[in-house]
């Protein structure tokens, strides 16, 4: 399947992770049972959206709910939870500890990012971060030398990163 | 009514908000109904959103009479994709079960208060209504029965 493709059927949505985490969140207090009301205020969404919401998530397993309409992670929901906070965390540690982003911006972006990336590559990023942000002399050394890099662009306008075109110019455009 | 906390005023903007986005959301699944019993299922959907849009009208009145002016918040997006009226059925049937819920966990908070009580006390037995004709409706799948139960309903109201 086309990448772009297989980005449409992901069937972890932005809006469904978020679901996943509030009822987490919510339900922490509460044996893990969060009442659609705390949901709609922690998401700032009626708690009609948030039961419309909830059907791909009952249907696809992940959630479960009770007669007094209380909703709980199932066992399934609570790994693609937990899976989600994890890479939230990993790519929040790599732009703000590695990229030097700061603080709200790499909130910002690790929470566009947190349910797109596989486990796969969330594991290979925690692994790139531990090693950059370690006492290695190497790592220490490499860090201290990107972060006091200006990332100045040839006179050529091209690099091995560019490819011909320069991309730094293009970003600085679209700002 | 001065002794009204503006807990209860922003608890009745967010009651309105459920039924205006009900009101938006029955609105457009009209359009995307296709399938057996579209006809039927249209027609409760047009039924409903008069309906939500009457029951946002009186939130906002009461707002009004408190001293306020009604705030809107809500953040709704939904897809064009098609539906089938059972589905959308269903779907409704969510919607109407949380004004429900909505409205019945309010009503303490309004408790003994002359307007308030009787307001929330009256849309929650329309609420419990609807939420019960659409699930029996859900049940037998004849949409139809269920407009004209919804009509007989709203005949009813004051």
């Amino acid at each position: 399947m086309e990448t772009w493709k297989a980005f449409e059927a992901n069937e972890l949505t932005h809006s469904a992770a978020h679901h996943l985490l509030a009822i987490h969140d919510v339900g922490l207090a509460y044996g893990g049972w969060a009442r659609v009301s705390d949901i709609a205020r922690r998401l700032d969404i009626t708690r009609g959206s948030v039961s419309v919401n909830l059907r791909p998530l009952k249907k696809r397993g992940w959630i479960e709910t009770d007669e007094h309409h209380m909703v709980k992670l199932s066992a399934r929901g609570l790994k693609a939870a937990q899976a989600v906070m994890a890479k939230r965390v990993v790519v929040r540690a790599f732009l703000s500890e590695v990229l030097d982003t700061p603080g709200p911006q790499a909130d910002i972006d690790s929470c566009k990012i947190e349910h797109l990336i596989s486990d796969e590559t969330g594991r290979r990023l925690a692994r790139f971060t531990r090693l950059l942000t370690s006492d290695d002399p190497a790592a220490k050394a490499f860090l201290a030398r990107f972060r006091s890099s200006h990332g100045e662009c040839p006179d050529n306008r091209t690099c091995d990163v560019c490819k011909g075109r320069c991309l730094a110019d293009e970003l600085q455009r679209a700002i | 009514m001065s002794g009204v906390s503006t807990e209860i005023v922003d608890d009745l903007n967010r009651l309105m908000a459920e039924e205006i986005e009900a009101f938006l959301r029955y609105f457009q699944m009209r359009f995307r109904l296709r399938g057996q019993n579209r006809q039927a299922a249209e027609a409760f959907f047009e039924q409903s959103l008069k309906e939500t849009l009457e029951h946002a009208e009186g939130l906002a009145s009461r707002i009004n009479s408190l001293g306020h002016a009604p705030t809107l918040h809500i953040r709704l997006s939904l897809s064009g994709d098609a539906m089938r009226p059972d589905e959308a059925l269903a779907e409704a049937a969510d919607v109407e079960q949380q004004a429900l819920d909505a409205y019945t966990e309010f009503l303490p908070r309004v408790a003994g208060d002359p307007v308030l009580e009787p307001f929330v006390r009256k849309q929650i037995e329309i609420e419990a209504e609807h939420v019960q004709s659409i699930r029996d409706t859900i049940r037998t799948t004849t949409p139809l029965s269920l407009v004209q139960k919804r009509a007989a309903a709203a005949d009813r109201k004051p």
